[in-house]
Parts: C-alpha cells; structure tokens; sequence
C-alpha cells in the first residue's frame, strides 16, 4: 500500500534553473522553496561560517528591494519565510496566500539576479554582529553548545569538508569583506546552481509563465568549482576516538557518532532502519531498554545525517540522571548497538509504520512538499523520489541490518563524545 | 522577452477567500463535548482530548502534579505494560501524546485515519484505566526533577524562570514553573498521582476535539463505546487572584560567572484571554516585538546587531498571564540593549503604534491566520483553543474580521493600559562582573545581584 503520490511537473529554464511544480487547489496557499547547491562544505580554509552569513545577506536587499522590505512585503501579505545553511546547501522559503505568488517571485528573483548593487559595509557589519551573537546564543553560551564542533572532529578528518561547522569560526567571520560576499554570490547563487519549488495552489502554466517573467532573464553563471578538500572517504574512521568534557552541563551525556555511507548511497536506507530501531518511538531498544526498564538513560535520541559528500554520519544520544557514571550509560547503549545484530522484521515494520504516519503528516504542509521536492531534485535529479520513500526502506532486509551492525557500528568506527558536569564531585 | 519593470512589487493576483473548517458538535449524556472537524485533503486524523485537571488549581505544594501525572500516563494500563502500550501504538503507526498545564491536560492521538479505531481504543484505555506502576512512576519523578535541574544551568530557561518569579506574588500559581519544584515533586508517589486522576479526570468542564479524515458518526460511535459509561462530579475550578510582586521597577542580575552572553528579560503581570481589548492589545504588541519587523526587532538586531532575535508577547491564559520581552545580547551590548528595549517599551506605552504600523500588523495576523489551518493538528489546536477559553463557536469566522477592525486609537489605548515600562521588572542572567556597572549606569533602578540557587 502506499497513501503518498504527490503530483508534480519539471521544467528548466534556459539560463539552467530547475523548477518543480506541485499543484494542490485544496487550500489557498502557496509555497516557494529555492535550495541552492552551496553550504558550508564549499567553504575554504579561512573562509568557515561564510555560506550561512551570506544567507543573512540575502535579507539586506537588493537592487530594487531595500533593507527589511522582503520582510515587510511578505509580512503584509500575512506570510511566512525564512531560510536556513546546512553542510551541503543553503534554502530559502516562503508561504504565502497563494494570489501572492508574484510578490514571492519577484523578491527571489531579484536577490538572485540583482543582489549586489544593494551590498554595503554597514548591511555586513550589522549581520556580521548578528551572526556572532547567533553564535553566543545557540553555542557558547549553552550547555553542551560545542557538541557538533566537537564531534565532526572525531568523525570527519581535517581536510574533509564536514570537520567544520556550519557556523563557522568567528575569527573567519571577522576577516569576511565585501569582496568575499560578491564572489561567494557570482558563484554559488547562479539559476543553474538551484532549484526553485512552488507547491499549492497554482495553476502550473500560469505559475511557469511568471517563472520565466521573473527568472528568466538572469543570465546564466560558471560551473560551480570543485568542493575544496578530500571528498571521497573511507566509510569508517578506522578506530575508537574520544572526547571527553567535564563542563558546566547540568546532566552526564554521551554521544556517539559513527561513519556511514553517503546519503546518496543504497546502504543509506539500512543506516535509517537501524536508527529507528534503536531510537523511534518509545517501543524503540533504547527508550525500552535504557529510559524505562534500566532507568539508566532520563532521554534518548538517535538520527542519521542526511549528508552528501563522501560520507555521513550516524548519531546516538543518551543523557543520563544526576551523579550517575557516564561509563555505565556508555556501555549500555553499547551493548544495544551491538545488540542490534539479533533485529526482527517486526521491528523493521513498525519503524516503517511510524515513518510513514510522520511523512503524512508532514506532507499536509505544502511547504514541506516544497521543501522535500526541491532536496530531492538538487541531490538526486529526481523529485519523484518522494514518492517512493517508503519502498526504499522497506526494501532493506534483516541481513542488511546485521551487515550494517557488524559495518558501521563495530569499535573499528566509533567516536565518543562524553560530557561529565563539573560539580558531580 | 520584453523587458520586465522590477522596480515596484507585482500586483497582487485574485484573492482566494477560505473559511474555517465547519466544526460538528454533539454532547454526550456524561457531558462530554464533541467537536469534530473533517478535512480530507490527506488521510490523516487528530485527537485531542482536553480534561480541565490544570497546574492552576494546584497549591504550591502539588505544584507539578498534573504534569508528572500525565507524563506517567504512558506508563501502562491496567491490560498493558508501559512498553506493550507504546508497541501498540507504534506499530500501527499511531502517536499518542499526553501533557498538562496551566489551563489543563491534553491527550492526543496522530495517525493514519484507517488506523483511528484502534489508536481510539487504546488511548481511552491510557485516560481509564492508567496503572501507574511503581517503577514507571519513580522513573517519570526522577525525569521531572532532572529537567528541573537542567533548566538551572540552562541560562535562557534560568532566566524566564527567574523573571516569572519577579512578576508574580509569591503565593499567585504563575510563580513557579509549570512542571513544580524539587520540594513537590519528590513528595509524590503512585498513590498522589492515582488519586489525582480520580479526582481531576473527568469527561465535563473539557471536551474531545476530533480532526481529519472522518465522518461524525463513526467519531460518535467510538466515543459512545469508550467513553460513555465516563462519569465523575465536577473539579474544583481554580480560584486564585493574580498579583504582581510588586509595582516598583526592579533590576535583578543573576550572577552566573563567565557567561560570555545575557539572557535577558522585561516584563510584567500582563492580562487574561478574555479581555475584552485581545485584538487591539495583539496588533500592539505584534508592532512592539511580535513579528519580525516589529520595532525592538529592527532596533536591537537590524540597527544595532545587538542580538539574533528579539521578541515581545503576551502569554494570555485564563488569568493574567505574563507580559515579557526576552532576547540574549552579548556581555559588552548588554546594557546597551536594555536601554533600548526599555525605550521601545516605553515608546509604546506612551504614544502606541502608528496608523502604517497597526495597517501593517493587522494584514500580517488576519493573513497568517489562513496559513495555519492547512494541518490537521493545527486546526485541532485552534478548536481546542474554544474548549480552554470558552470562547464562542463563531469565533474564528469572525477572526479576520475582528482583527481588520482594530484602530490604531484602539492598539495605542490598549498599549497604554497593559505595557506599564514604570512597573518593569528586568531580569538579567550573566556575567556580573563585566555587566553590573553598565547596568548600574543605566539609571533604570538599582541592580540587585543574586546567585543562580
């Protein structure tokens, strides 16, 4: 059975630009979704933090939109919007009541087109600030703030693209100028280095015809250079690796991480199998086992990294109680990793059950439709792979489980990352 | 192609209008109200079912106690053990969640709309026959006191935290944190929170909120074979009246050594759901800190790069919740970003909005208002909202309306009365040694240092 057939058209526009079309007349509101094939990996030594500063300067205008008048406009329209960096792309989205289509084209278009001529030092100074203060916030003044930095560095070696973050270093966010913001823009935010997504209530022709209006006329950029650094690694990482970090947290926490194969890699459904089986739901091995039989965990949480380049990443999390030993919670989730090896089909099935409630639910929104087409045209070429989710997960079989266990999870590949609160005495 | 003039914003295309879904209601002979919604636009289905057990009738010394109880729901029923009823549910896809506050406890149900009669049976279950083992019950007490201690070090948590505590008087529910203190909690057992689901759980004074992909009458089947025999008298409804700890402006620094950032907060006792200036009052504070190009938004983060974000809200509950405004600035912009916070307050007390702002405020709510009833659970929240408040059944048809009315006479008249910049209270939580003079300098009150415990 599958409930989810998600109609939708592709075209290109000369100048390269990808679009996908997703009409749904049901409600009145319209999503626009642009992913552009750039994010911190692209970035340089000396460069980190850059891709996602530029998404900040990608509000303060262009050549016919001053300063907060993108805001402004989809704000009076009662829309939403926003954008976000990861490692292997940059999106930037809006919803709006879908007869405003034209508004969010037209302000896309123009930064994509005509974003230069409105840069300054001031707009770059300001959201450089702006940026070092996201950083305060959501990093260095949180408990356990520095995990991710901590843990790309076990897993990913120093001149693979993902052991920076995508905040960057903040010394690389000082020295970033003008010059820096109009290379970066000439050539990363070419129309055939994107797609562009517009799902909802739209009329494809018409929706394509104000797309080419408004697109069209934007001349075409280079290739995009290759991605600095080595690319191509080994799927483990070879050892065991640690970290450990006795700091002001309020709790004991472990993380591991484990090398995988990339997202674009078959092996990559098996790796999503085996973190729901060890961390979807409350009928999942951790959450039975460590948070309600041994009460050696007070939470859990596992994700595979849908990560492009090279490699990806595996995550399992456990936090424990107060005073208690991180070891013994460290050797717990331990033994379910490796426990995993004796998985059953039912486990799989219910894994698949709860993913596919979840991509409904998702679906409801058409900016998430937007979302998940334009990710799957940009990675894959193929937006029809949304369609297909579930089958990719219900093709992976209990060997591939066990493959994966003895693969991906053995001590030959793991990091750990242990954080101990500094007055546990 | 001819040439394309970009210099003005397009023309907006033919409004599409919408209305609210239709909401069916029926009550039930124990007094359970009904309220089902249908969209089909995808199979899914949402539950909530609302029961008025609420922190807010809780003495200081059960603070907590409806939360705990509805985090150990989950704990097994009478036929299940905690991890036979999670494998019941997940395994048809289904997600069951339960979860108590100020106003009340709410269980719901996520799932795929065939799988509704099951999902059905064994939520009724959870609210009917909890069982409350005694190791599950140890382990949802020993989770909610080490989220408790987590939210010390945590310094945005720290800081509302603190910030409630300043508002309110000392005896006032609101004071404390939803989920109650250490004392409460580790005073709890099984039998605290059995006896409380036999008091407090109950099919009147709530109701049960259905949306998604079904029809009325197989909704009304399910209910009248699960929850018909459901009797039980009436809660005690909470009776308290909030008071403000006080009327003087105090600045109160939470010393935490080394923080490298403040979180900060501002505000005062602000007012109930019910007040009859909600829109008014909303469009004000939306202009204040409520959208992104609100003014403390453009002062603080676009002008100046004090911060990440900005924000300003009323927390509107049955009683007068908290008014607040909250951000993190840097050490060395910290009093900086006070002082304009403060006058941006007071700038709006004083004067209010003007025309263009309240214009500007009130297309973005009654537009936004029409982009979150494309989900089911968003819909589901918004009738759960009628449920809470009592508010009337035509109530959101006359949304839009109401909000597109609003003057900015009528927002300046309401920022007047609720936003009182005499009667902040100013919480900070940082480095004292790098932020204490500056503040000081600040004229704004005295600043008293406190330690974290």
């Amino acid at each position: 059975m599958t409930l989810l057939s998600i109609d939708f058209e592709r075209h290109r526009l000369e100048n390269g630009l990808k679009v996908v079309l997703a009409p749904d007349r049901t409600v009145p509101v319209v999503a626009t979704n642009l992913w552009y094939g750039v994010g911190s990996r692209n970035e340089p030594e000396g460069k980190t933090g850059f891709a996602h500063l530029f998404e900040h300067m990608m509000f303060q205008g262009s050549a016919h939109v001053p300063k907060n008048r993108h805001f402004e406009l989809i704000e009076r329209v009662g829309g939403t919007l926003n954008a976000t960096t990861w490692f292997d792309r940059t999106n930037y989205f809006e919803a709006v009541p879908s007869h405003e289509l034209d508004l969010c084209l037209w302000l896309e278009s123009d930064r994509m087109g005509w974003m230069l001529p409105a840069m300054n030092q001031e707009k770059l100074d300001n959201q450089r600030d702006v940026v070092m203060n996201e950083k305060l916030q959501r990093y260095d003044n949180q408990p356990y703030g520095d995990w991710s930095e901590r843990l790309q560095h076990l897993v990913f070696p120093a001149d693979h693209p993902y052991h920076h973050t995508v905040i960057g270093s903040m010394e690389d966010i000082e020295n970033a100028t003008l010059d820096d913001v109009a290379s970066f823009f000439e050539t990363f935010y070419v129309p055939n280095n994107a797609v562009l997504t517009v799902a909802g209530d739209i009329d494809p022709a018409e929706a394509l015809a104000s797309i080419e209006r408004y697109f069209g006329e934007i001349p075409a950029g280079g290739d995009v250079p290759p991605i600095p650094g080595r690319t191509e690694l080994e799927h483990v990482i070879g050892t065991t690796v640690r970290d450990t970090v006795v700091s002001d947290v309020p709790l004991p926490r472990v993380i591991m991480g484990f090398r995988i194969p990339p997202y674009s890699a078959d092996a990559f459904a098996t790796a999503e199998i085996a973190r729901a089986l060890l961390g979807m739901g409350r009928a999942s091995r951790f959450y039975r086992h460590l948070v309600r039989e041994q009460q050696i965990a007070k939470s859990v949480a596992t994700y595979a990294y849908p990560l492009m380049t090279g490699a990806s990443m595996l995550l399992v999390w456990g936090t424990g109680y107060p005073g208690s030993d991180p070891a013994d919670l460290e050797q717990a989730m331990t033994r379910e990793l490796e426990g995993l090896i004796d998985a059953r089909q039912d486990e799989i099935d219910r894994a698949i059950s709860l993913t596919e409630t979840d991509l409904v639910r998702a679906l409801e929104r058409v900016s998430e439709r937007a979302d998940l087409l334009s990710m799957f045209d940009l990675y894959f070429d193929d937006p029809g792979r949304l369609n297909r989710e579930l089958d990719r997960l219900r093709s992976v079989t209990l060997d591939d489980v066990r493959g994966f266990v003895g693969e991906q999870l053995g001590r030959n590949n793991r990091a750990i990352l242990t954080y101990v609160p500094e007055n546990a005495g | 192609m001819s040439a394309l003039d970009r210099s003005a914003p397009p023309v907006s295309g033919a409004l599409r209008d919408f209305s609210f879904p239709v909401v069916d209601r029926k009550e039930l002979a124990n007094g359970l109200d009904l309220r089902v919604a249908r969209m089909n636009r995808l199979p899914m289905v949402n539950v909530s079912l609302f029961m008025r057990a609420s922190e807010d009738a809780l003495g200081h010394d059960r603070a907590g106690l409806a939360v705990l109880t509805a985090d150990a729901l989950e704990g097994g029923t009478k036929r299940r053990s905690g991890s036979d009823f999670a494998e019941s549910l997940e395994k048809i896809g289904a997600r069951v969640s339960a979860s108590a506050g100020w106003e009340g406890t709410t269980v719901g149900i996520s799932c795929l709309a065939d799988r509704l009669p099951e999902a059905f049976a064994i939520m009724a279950e959870a609210v009917r026959e909890p069982a409350f083992p005694e190791a599950e019950v140890r382990r949802a007490l020993d989770q909610q006191l080490a989220t408790i201690r987590q939210r010390k070090m945590d310094p945005g948590a720290l800081a509302t935290d603190s910030a409630r505590a300043a508002y309110f008087a000392p005896d006032v529910p609101y004071v404390r944190a939803v989920d109650g203190t250490v004392a409460s909690i580790e005073a709890m057992s099984r039998d605290t929170l059995r006896g409380y689901v036999e008091a407090n759980y109950r099919p009147e004074q709530g109701g049960l909120v259905v949306v998604g992909d079904v029809e009325i009458d197989e909704v009304a089947e399910m209910v009248t074979k699960h929850f018909g025999d459901w009797r039980g008298a009436p809660v005690q409804i909470a009776d308290f009246e909030v008071r403000a700890a006080t009327t003087e402006r105090r600045l109160i620094l939470v010393h935490r050594p080394g923080a490298v950032q403040s979180e900060v907060r501002l505000g005062h006792v602000g007012t109930f759901r019910s007040t009859p200036d909600y829109y008014s009052l909303s469009i004000a504070n939306m202009v204040l800190g409520g959208m992104f190009t609100s003014r403390l938004n453009l002062n603080l983060r676009e002008k100046h790069g004090f911060t990440y974000g900005v924000r300003s809200r009323f927390t509107f509950r049955s009683s007068p919740g908290p008014f607040q405004i909250s951000t993190a600035v840097g050490n060395d912009v910290t009093a900086p970003a006070v002082r304009e916070a403060m006058r941006e307050l007071a700038h709006m007390a004083d004067g209010g909005p003007t025309q263009e702002e309240v214009a500007a405020a009130r297309d973005y709510a009654a537009g936004v208002f029409g982009l979150q009833l494309e989900t089911s659970g968003q819909v589901a929240t918004r009738v759960n909202q009628l449920l809470i408040y009592g508010l009337a059944d035509d109530h959101y048809d006359r949304y839009r309306d109401e909000v597109r009315a609003v003057t900015a006479e009528a927002a300046t008249a309401a920022a007047a009365v609720h936003m009182r910049p005499s009667e902040a209270q100013i919480v900070v939580v940082g480095d004292a040694d790098a932020i204490k003079q500056p503040l000081e300098d600040l004229g704004l009150a005295k600043v008293e240092v406190v330690g974290r415990d």
